[in-house]
């Protein structure tokens, strides 16, 4: 379940209404306007900043979609 | 009565070194006609159709590379328990080693089958040393089986996909012969699912595998083959001959034909595929319709950029992440000098994918400041905007392609010499003129090139809606047709020597 909190830092980031945006856990990075290859770094880096945590490579890595990242971000402040 | 030459017919099951199953070729379009008839015949029984396919491709490639199909195998059975192991171990160490082992191996072989002279000659220039090449012989399509066998231990890796229980399915993903020399380099979590299902294929299909194919045939066999034979090579072979005109026109030939030699052996690879089932990566997409480089790289080569991407980019941009858009452009400049390095031992190579790394990082870094400047001069989302990208992307690429085509640093000069500062307009009627076939196949090509997809889709919905005596019938008049203007040798397709 993807929290308003994690929609908005990725809103925010993408300088995006987070009313106009549709995400759930199946939706990939590439779905979400602008969030291409390039731009992905950016988003990554302002969910560490707002959360407070850090991720290593390999786990980013691995997240298939919006979700699994939440649930990394979830795994990581639990 | 019939007159068989025994001789001959057992001439096609002995490797000859420079003598290929290529697509296209007569020994090639009889051969698989009767694959064809077999595999149909099997197709009810799983095991002896995937069998025959798998013993099928071996002998392709048996007539590609010779003794070195050993090493194909050896590439199969290796990555299969990499693969198999890794999924074994849940933690962290004992994976990363596996992959670590993998990536010694298989880089290993290719580094030593590609790159040994060319580290050699390194070395010996740096030591002032004089340089005897070591006789290695570069088995065929080691760069597009490496990365193919690859992707699966790193989808494993990176949790992507679940290793699969049967070496059967896994040495037919490796061993598949419409991909086999020039790819596409697919991705074992697309391929082997397919193996799941059973053999069907739509009218759809047939109509699409049958445009590809036609289309694969007219870009490489007449096009491609046709311009480089008698203009390109000629003209680029020996720039100061000619003015900055037949350069020029030579340049954007060269374009064509590396585009139409290298997307005209994915179609039909990719057509050969459907008539056998198999959905293969789309490779090309209109490539020169690109409004920027990093569209460019979305449309060319689609099966390597996006590998690139998953496997290399993407781990490197995270290592870099701390310095944002500065760390994305480092990422991309390593990134493309490897793409570089990927497609020859060579400095020209290394050159090529450096300008490709250096647009992408700085039109990445100026972003910002140009799109704010377009919306300034209010030319931003217009159409004038676009038609100014695609024209100013594709002279970039033509550039580098310079660099690709000659090995020589020299001659790559002396040909950007005679465009800038021996062009001269008036000869070119004459140049219309005795180069006419040339001329008119150029112009025919990217008029091909820049036509719209939709017409494309239709085109493959009209052929599917034929009878299948039509549907021969039309392949056939293409096959005569494209026979009429090929020349009287077939050049090997470029992308095999990579």
């Amino acid at each position: 379940m993807i929290s308003d909190k994690f929609k908005s830092v990725i809103c925010k980031e993408l300088d995006l209404d987070p009313a106009d945006i549709e995400v759930n856990d199946e939706t990939k990075a590439n779905e979400v306007p602008g969030w291409d290859s390039l731009n992905h770094v950016n988003v990554i880096l302002a969910i560490e900043k707002e959360y407070n945590l850090r991720f290593k490579s390999l786990e980013v890595l691995k997240c298939k979609n919006i979700g699994d990242l939440q649930k990394l971000v979830d795994s990581k402040l639990g | 009565m019939f007159n068989f030459d025994l001789q001959k017919i057992l001439q096609i099951f002995e490797y000859n070194q420079g003598d290929p199953l290529l697509f296209g070729t007569s020994s090639f379009l009889i051969t698989f006609f009767f694959l064809l008839v077999i595999y149909r015949l099997l197709s009810k029984y799983k095991n002896p159709r995937i069998l025959f396919l798998i013993f099928f491709s071996l002998f392709f490639y048996y007539k590609a590379a010779g003794i070195y199909f050993l090493l194909l195998i050896f590439s199969a059975i290796s990555n299969f328990y990499f693969g198999k192991w890794m999924a074994y171990y849940k933690k962290q160490t004992p994976r990363r080693l596996i992959l670590l082992s993998s990536l010694i191996l298989n880089l290993g072989l290719l580094g030593y089958f590609k790159y040994t002279n060319f580290f050699i000659k390194i070395v010996t220039d740096l030591s002032a040393g004089s340089f005897d090449p070591v006789d290695i012989f570069l088995p065929i399509g080691i760069s597009f089986y490496t990365f193919k066998s690859l992707s699966y231990v790193l989808d494993i890796y990176f949790e992507a996909m679940e290793p699969t229980k049967s070496f059967r399915d896994f040495s037919l993903f490796v061993f598949f012969f419409p991909n086999i020399l020039a790819g596409p380099i697919d991705r074992a979590s697309q391929f082997l699912p397919q193996l799941e299902e059973e053999f069907f294929i739509s009218k759809a299909d047939i109509g699409r595998a049958l445009l590809l194919i036609i289309a694969g045939l007219i870009k490489k066999n007449m096009i491609a083959d046709y311009i480089s034979l008698n203009f390109v090579d000629r003209v680029l072979g020996d720039p100061l001959r000619f003015t900055g005109t037949e350069n020029l026109f030579a340049v954007y030939g060269y374009a064509l034909q590396i585009y139409c030699d290298f997307s005209g052996y994915s179609d039909i690879a990719i057509g050969i595929g459907l008539l056998l089932g198999f959905k293969l990566m789309d490779n090309f997409n209109s490539p020169y319709q690109a409004t920027s480089i990093a569209d460019f790289w979305r449309r060319w080569h689609i099966s390597l950029s996006s590998w690139l991407l998953d496997y290399l980019f993407r781990p490197l941009q995270m290592k870099f992440r701390n310095l944002r858009n500065y760390g994305n452009a480092i990422a991309l400049l390593i990134t493309f000098l490897l793409c570089g390095l990927w497609h020859g031992a060579s400095w020209s190579f290394v050159l090529w994918g450096a300008l490709h790394g250096f647009y992408m990082s700085f039109a990445l870094l100026f972003q910002k400041p140009k799109n704010k400047f377009y919306k300034k001069i209010g030319l931003f989302n217009t159409k004038l905007l676009r038609v100014g990208q695609v024209f100013i992307t594709f002279h970039l690429i033509v550039f580098t392609w310079i660099f690709f085509k000659v090995s020589d640093f020299d001659k790559a000069f002396n040909i950007l010499d005679q465009i800038f500062n021996f062009f001269k307009p008036e000869v070119v009627p004459q140049f219309i003129e005795s180069f006419t076939p040339t001329f008119v196949l150029i112009v025919f090509g990217y008029v091909l090139h820049f036509l719209p997809r939709s017409l494309e889709l239709k085109t493959a919905d009209q052929l599917s809606k034929l009878p299948f005596v039509i549907q021969a019938l039309v392949l056939a008049l293409v096959i005569w047709v494209v026979a009429q203007v090929q020349s009287a040798d077939l050049q090997p397709f470029i992308y095999f020597q990579f």
